[in-house]
């Protein structure tokens, strides 16, 4: 790769949007901050994808950055109350579902270049519970694309010892009523800064060094497959 | 209103499109051809009339909202009800191996639009009719979707984003009486050729792992999976994708 010129970095690099929550998660992860473009998430969603243009800037640049062996993933966008697909119109369809599928495929992208060989790349994916998705059809959808992604990434980097995987949380994906059982934990949905940031150095450590291509449900019992 | 079930695919002017067009003709349905591609859409409406259905063509942009809109309602206007619609239009780059970090985005629009916003145009165009005669939607999906691929990692993410939709779908309409499904096949078709052809060893690696040794064919092995979950005959059966695949992906 390009980037193995440079000296590896010693700490955990997590990729994310600027927001104060994935900030926290850094900081509980011990983590050097890289924020996405905010020009990105400040432009007009538009069905020319305007947007993707700062995005696809800041990916040409992330191979001058120095490798790592852990790299962390959030590319979570704004968020937006739970509606119906037959009740939201096209401009928020574009920012809840194609802004989010562009920015954590850039993301990823960028993650891979930044990763060293025998490193580990970990997703971090907001993902409505099966039981309660309703009202989360677009985010849901970009959930389900992102384990594709980290899935594809797994087969396409295994060649150089790379592991990719992800941790899914329903952080902000919850209804105001679940639909019952309740979690099976009382603790339910867990904690960025605890539960998620627990599962993320799992995967991120030697430990699991035979895990790749795995997708670990955050959500205290809530999902079952 | 004719007395015929209705039903609209989109992309059905070849490939799997084609085959559930013939499958759903020998049950004598009226089977909307929704493509892009005139003459070869209205061949396959003829082949729908030969085979004992009703055939009819409708041009139509998947990507397009307004497009697929003007299309429902031409059908619905010509026959007075739609009791099932099929997303099975994809991009022409579905087959085309990628390195994951240098796919332009003007890639990913392509991708996007056709099988995500896409998806996001029919359901809102069919919801209606659907609901007035408790319809179904069948979403064509695929086994990447489930298992990522290295060199198809869009098409992958798309069609992995088509069965997260149709989760929440099949729970935002249930009460409505509507059900939505997906079908994940693996077919002989055009695509597939050239996705060989540009992969020669894909052939080997989708072969060597498929218990039934072969590729399905779309009109008997695919077109009556997706004519069953267009039927009252599933109709206790949503949010799930059932895979025609030959039992290559094994999910179970």
């Amino acid at each position: 790769m390009e980037t193995t010129a440079l000296p590896l970095s010693a700490s955990t690099v997590m990729i994310a949007t600027d927001l104060p929550a994935l900030s926290r998660l850094a900081a509980s992860l011990d983590a050097t901050f890289v924020a996405l473009p905010p020009a990105a998430f400040a432009t007009p969603i538009d069905n020319d994808w305007s947007f993707g243009s700062a995005l696809e800037t800041w990916r040409a640049d992330a191979g001058l950055a120095a490798p790592s062996t852990r790299v962390v993933v959030a590319a979570w966008t704004p968020q937006h109350a739970a509606g119906r697909l037959i009740d939201i119109d096209a401009a928020t369809f574009a920012a809840r579902a194609e802004l989010p599928f562009v920015a954590w495929f850039v993301a990823l992208g960028n993650a891979v270049r930044r990763c060293a060989d025998d490193g580990a790349i970990v997703a971090i994916i907001e993902r409505p519970s099966p039981l309660d998705c309703a009202g989360w059809a677009p985010e849901g959808g970009v959930a389900d694309a992102v384990e594709a992604f980290v899935r594809s990434l797994s087969r396409a980097e295994g060649h150089r010892g790379v592991r990719v995987n992800a941790v899914t949380t329903p952080h902000r994906l919850i209804p105001d009523a679940l639909v019952a059982p309740s979690p099976p934990l009382a603790n339910y949905p867990g904690t960025l800064e605890l539960e998620v940031a627990s599962a993320v150095s799992a995967l991120l450590g030697p430990a699991v060094g035979g895990v790749t291509g795995t997708v670990v449900h955050v959500d205290c019992g809530r999902s079952w497959r | 209103m004719t007395e015929r079930h209705v039903v609209l695919i989109t992309g059905a002017s070849g490939g799997i499109g084609q085959g559930i067009a013939r499958s759903c003709a020998s049950a004598g349905w009226t089977v909307w051809i929704a493509a892009r591609r005139e003459a070869e859409g209205k061949a396959v409406a003829a082949e729908v009339d030969s085979l004992g259905g009703r055939g009819r063509f409708i041009a139509c942009e998947a990507s397009n909202p307004e497009s697929v809109e003007a299309a429902i309602q031409v059908a619905v206007a010509t026959d007075g009800r739609l009791d099932g619609a099929v997303l099975n239009a994809t991009s022409d780059l579905s087959p085309r191996p990628v390195v994951f970090e240098d796919v332009p985005i003007a890639d990913l629009v392509e991708h996007f639009g056709v099988s995500v916003r896409g998806l996001f145009a029919l359901a809102q165009s069919v919801h209606p009719h659907l609901r007035a005669t408790k319809g179904s939607l069948v979403v064509l999906t695929s086994e990447a979707g489930f298992e990522g691929k290295a060199r198809l990692s869009p098409y992958a993410g798309v069609k992995a984003a088509q069965r997260g939709m149709v989760r929440s779908l099949a729970r935002e309409w249930g009460s409505n009486g509507i059900r939505v499904n997906c079908v994940a096949p693996l077919a002989a078709t055009p695509a597939m050729a050239r996705a060989f052809e540009m992969d020669p060893a894909m052939a080997d690696r989708l072969l060597g792992r498929n218990p039934l040794g072969r590729l399905g064919d779309a009109e008997t092995d695919i077109g009556p999976v997706v004519r069953f979950l267009l039927s009252p005959d599933s109709r206790y059966l949503t949010g799930n994708t059932l895979m025609a695949d030959g039992g290559s992906c094994p999910i179970a």
